[in-house]
């Protein structure tokens, strides 16, 4: 039997509307935001609201009237009888079972909601193609206190009705890798376990420490209390899903130079060989004949107004350019560049400035210092292309990029060009070649997006330039963009308007006063400053409101 | 059911007592609430010095409250109060000798009576009555004879309006219409309620105390001045009386309003200044006297500073009067024990936080416990547009 806890208060000057009503309950009822309440309604109807606000009032007419009641201002005064005050909650509808939306009644009976009932009311207990995004918890620290998987149409996250996630939130507060690796977890789990018409495959960018280099080993919970691995376990479990860490995973460092005191990766050479002895890791390789279109992905962050440096690209990638067609290695173009940036030389000649070449020079020659960029990739010793790589990509695959140790500007490099590789690849550009088999979606994980997709970036970089077809069009082709930041304000709003999930974690109120929050209600804006770690606001076209969800700890191994 | 359907009070009041009504604007006689000085009630008579402590002088009470206050106990737990709303809903004429004919006001009254009490700091309805009154010119009753005014109000409440709404008028009050003192008609209507009111918060007094719920550590605090009157069957039986009259032990009285005149000071001379004198937290000696209307029975009475002068608009404000009935044959021999009196009045002088500042007028003489139990029965009312439409 439900909990009668209060009864809905409706007033001249505070009236109850088809989307929201007040309620009184006992001042020392344990209430949250998001908690769902039932009211009585018309024709044995419920209306379900969840909850917004809660506020406190007294019979004192001012705070004068409170000052006075302690003799004029003296702090030791305690009060023989405690003011009359009560509790009153302000309620948004989300749902009324007889669709019956007209305004709940004055003094209309206020109950706690049964599990069934709260799905029922957030529109859960309909969501077809159900995938867990978390668990949601409400009347928390009450007796009674109930615990829900939320599921999401997957159909809504991974196309084709609705694509791509954006999670935001502080970095280490928000936890915003452990989330998107959850989903990615649920979302493998499923296509693992069921025969289903698509197929989803997962490319994964490492860029911080060897945080995503472990995500097929388990989690030995060695940092975490004990208990703490059964626990989780058991909340994996009561989502419905395996505890088990990734499969099918392979990871790809930049290749260095065996001999090169400088490493590119932050896994250590035990590691590197293990992985290689295992066959999951290989080392990748940028060639100047096959990846000589990818150069402009070097000038992502470079202001190109008169595109002079796009004029140069477009010379150099010309197949049958007099200077650069036949050009075979790293080294002969740095050759070409620099014979067309001196004076006088013989390159001096032509439509574009010699400014402009030194210019294009200058961004290049940073760029290539890097033992990544080679002559020949030896597949003997574990090296490859990562686009040749990447073509390959089969179902229920995971491929982890590590790009953590590369400076900025190469980070971009290769995230352009993974990008381009799968949006290629789904476009059905390689489909002539042998093997190359796609599964129907890709997801690509990136955080950090800030660095390729905010607002601040050149509009010509053509990493955004990629990024946006992905958002836009992705969709019904099948790239699936998860992405994480730590200020949503500071992404592009074409980016963020085209993903149908947002997980908003932990941020701060200078964040929240941005226009980008301007829909969210007060209260809700201040709880997004004290979410705690793990636990997310969670918006989706097939939720009725936002939702708060936590998830469980990263079932795969962590380094600390 | 249309409007012109409804049969409405007047018409039946008009049909039975042969008067006519004039149907004339229906407004609220109550003024607000504000504070002022009661010049009240000359036939008080104050005797000696009713205490066994001899104070020749204001008794310093601040510690004491201190004491009492950090110490978290009560004794205080029950609170009282009745309230009355008139309306003047309609004039009617009756006919006189010589076949002219007056015009009299027909005053219609709520009455509520309440009790909360204190549980743990926090106050909780205990008890309440509510009813509803006509007041009537007495010449509306042409016969004279006695059970025309219950046998009105019976025929009243069985018309279908009132019997719909569930509301019932307990009886019908005549008023004196002899011209014997320049009274108002409306003022002495608005006398016969009011007087109506006491009674009912007199049978509830007397109720609490019946049911054995007042002890010492349970005290009645009522607001305004004391009235004890047993019902003739608890005078009935002795043994019963005495008991009765024992539990007022546990009833003190807390008014808002006195008259400052009254007072006498050492020399037996009225003295307001002695009152507007009293400096806080300290109380006055306390007197005794008797009130010829009550019988016998014979009040120890005093004064309690609980604000600061210089904190409200006058002299009087901030200052309550006490009254507690003498019970004992040893009270009314030397007087009520003065450790009693400096107890009593510490616990009232505790009990001026929290105020009602902004929501009353009277804040400063209004104790807490008391405003809410006043507002608890005003919020029962049923309200003047409805009330009114009856009419």
């Amino acid at each position: 039997m439900s909990k009668l806890i209060g009864r809905v208060l409706a007033t001249e000057k505070a009236p109850t509307t088809m989307d929201e009503f007040n309620f009184w309950t006992n001042s020392d009822m344990k209430l949250h935001a998001f908690d769902i309440v039932k009211v009585e309604h018309i024709e044995g109807s419920f209306t379900f609201g969840v909850i917004e606000n809660i506020s406190h009032i007294t019979d004192a007419q001012s705070f004068l009237t409170n000052f006075i009641s302690s003799d004029f201002g003296d702090v030791n005064i305690d009060e023989p009888t405690l003011r009359v005050g009560m509790n009153y909650a302000k309620a948004k509808v989300s749902f009324n079972n007889k669709n019956l939306y007209t305004p709940v009644h004055n003094n209309a009976k206020v109950y706690l909601a049964s599990a069934d009932e709260i799905t029922m009311a957030l529109g859960l207990d309909r969501v077809e193609n159900p995938l867990v995004c978390g668990s949601l918890r409400m009347y928390e620290g009450t007796e009674d206190e109930v615990i829900l998987p939320v599921n999401l149409n997957s159909k809504f996250i991974l196309g084709p009705e609705g694509a791509h996630l954006n999670i935001s939130g502080i970095s280490g507060l928000a936890a915003k890798t452990s989330y998107a690796m959850f989903l990615m977890k649920a979302i493998q789990d499923q296509y693992l376990a069921a025969e289903k018409d698509d197929s989803v495959a997962f490319v994964i960018f490492n860029v911080k420490g060897r945080d995503l280099m472990a995500i097929d080993r388990p989690n030995d919970f060695a940092t975490d209390p004990p208990g703490e691995k059964e626990r989780t376990y058991k909340e994996y479990k009561n989502l419905g899903l395996t505890t088990e860490p990734f499969k099918n995973v392979t990871y790809y460092i930049p290749y260095s130079a065996p001999n090169s005191a400088k490493q590119s990766t932050y896994l250590s050479k035990d590691d590197v060989e293990n992985y290689i002895a295992a066959k999951q890791l290989k080392k990748f390789k940028y060639v100047y004949a096959d990846d000589k279109e990818n150069i402009e992905m070097m000038f992502a962050d470079v202001d190109d107004p008169a595109q002079t440096m796009e004029s140069i690209i477009s010379k150099i990638i010309d197949k049958d350019d007099r200077d650069f067609g036949n050009l075979e290695t790293w080294h002969e173009f740095m050759e070409k560049v620099s014979e067309k940036a001196t004076k006088g030389g013989a390159g001096d000649k032509g439509d574009i400035s010699i400014l402009s070449w030194r210019k294009f020079k200058r961004v290049v020659r940073k760029a290539l210092q890097d033992d990544m960029f080679a002559n020949a990739v030896k597949p003997a010793n574990n090296e490859c292309r990562l686009a040749d790589e990447l073509k390959h990509i089969r179902a229920n695959e995971v491929r982890v990029i590590d790009i953590a140790k590369l400076p900025e500007d190469k980070q971009a490099f290769v995230f352009g060009d993974v990008v381009r590789t799968i949006y290629n690849l789904k476009l059905g550009e390689y489909d002539d070649e042998i093997g190359v088999q796609p599964p129907t979606r890709i997801v690509i994980f990136i955080d950090e997006l800030n660095k390729y997709a905010s607002k601040e970036v050149p509009k010509t970089s053509p990493i955004l330039r990629e990024i946006l077809d992905v958002t836009e069009r992705g969709r019904s082709l099948g790239v699936i963009l998860f992405a994480a930041e730590q200020f949503r304000s500071a992404i592009h709003d074409r980016v963020t308007g085209n993903c149908a999930t947002h997980a908003y974690g932990r941020t701060n109120s200078i964040e929240t006063s941005t226009r980008d929050y301007s829909s969210l209600p007060a209260t809700y804006k201040n709880m997004l400053t004290r979410l705690e770690q793990g636990e997310y606001l969670v918006q989706n076209p097939v939720f009725r409101s936002l939702l708060k969800i936590t998830f469980p700890k990263p079932i795969y191994r962590q380094f600390k | 059911m249309s409007d012109r359907e409804r049969i409405k009070v007047m018409r039946i009041i008009e049909k039975e007592t042969g008067g006519k009504s004039y149907k004339a604007h229906k407004y609220s006689l109550d003024d607000s609430e504000r504070p002022s000085v009661d010049y009240g009630n000359s036939e008080i008579i104050w005797k000696r010095r009713a205490e066994t402590t001899v104070h020749r002088n204001y008794v310093n009470l601040g510690p004491l409250a201190k004491r009492l206050a950090s110490m978290d106990d009560q004794i205080l737990s029950y609170f009282l109060d009745g309230s009355r709303r008139v309306f003047k809903v309609d004039d009617i004429a009756y006919a006189k000798s010589g076949g002219r004919s007056v015009i009299y006001p027909v005053i219609a009254g709520q009455i509520g009576v309440g009790c909360c009490r204190r549980i743990n700091k926090r106050i909780e309805p205990a008890k309440y009555k509510r009813e509803y009154v006509l007041a009537m010119p007495d010449v509306a009753d042409a016969d004279g004879k006695p059970g025309f005014w219950p046998a009105t109000a019976k025929k009243l409440n069985e018309c279908e309006e009132l019997k719909r709404l569930g509301i019932e008028f307990t009886t019908i009050l005549p008023y004196k219409t002899s011209q014997a003192d320049d009274k108002k008609f409306v003022d002495r209507a608005t006398a016969c309620v009011q007087d109506r009111m006491i009674e009912r918060e007199k049978e509830l007094v007397a109720e609490l105390v019946r049911e054995g719920r007042l002890n010492q550590n349970n005290y009645l605090v009522k607001d305004g001045s004391l009235e004890y009157r047993p019902t003739k069957e608890d005078k009935a039986d002795r043994a019963k009386y005495l008991k009765f009259k024992n539990n007022y032990n546990y009833v003190i009285g807390v008014s808002k309003n006195f008259n400052p005149e009254v007072c006498e000071d050492i020399n037996g001379k009225p003295n307001p200044g002695y009152i507007a004198e009293l400096p806080l937290y300290h109380r006055t000696p306390v007197a005794e006297y008797e009130n010829p209307m009550l019988g016998d029975i014979k009040f120890a009475v005093w004064y309690v500073r609980l604000r600061d002068k210089s904190r409200t608009r006058t002299p009087f404000d901030g200052i309550l009067k006490i009254e507690k009935i003498l019970v004992t044959e040893e009270e009314n021999e030397v007087g009520i024990d003065s450790e009693l009196v400096d107890l009593l009045s510490a616990y009232i002088i505790n009990e001026r936080n929290p105020v009602c500042y902004g929501a009353d007028l009277r804040w400063a003489n209004h104790i807490y416990p008391i405003y809410l139990t006043e507002s608890f029965i005003k919020s029962k009312y049923l309200n003047a547009e409805s009330f009114l439409n009856l009419f």
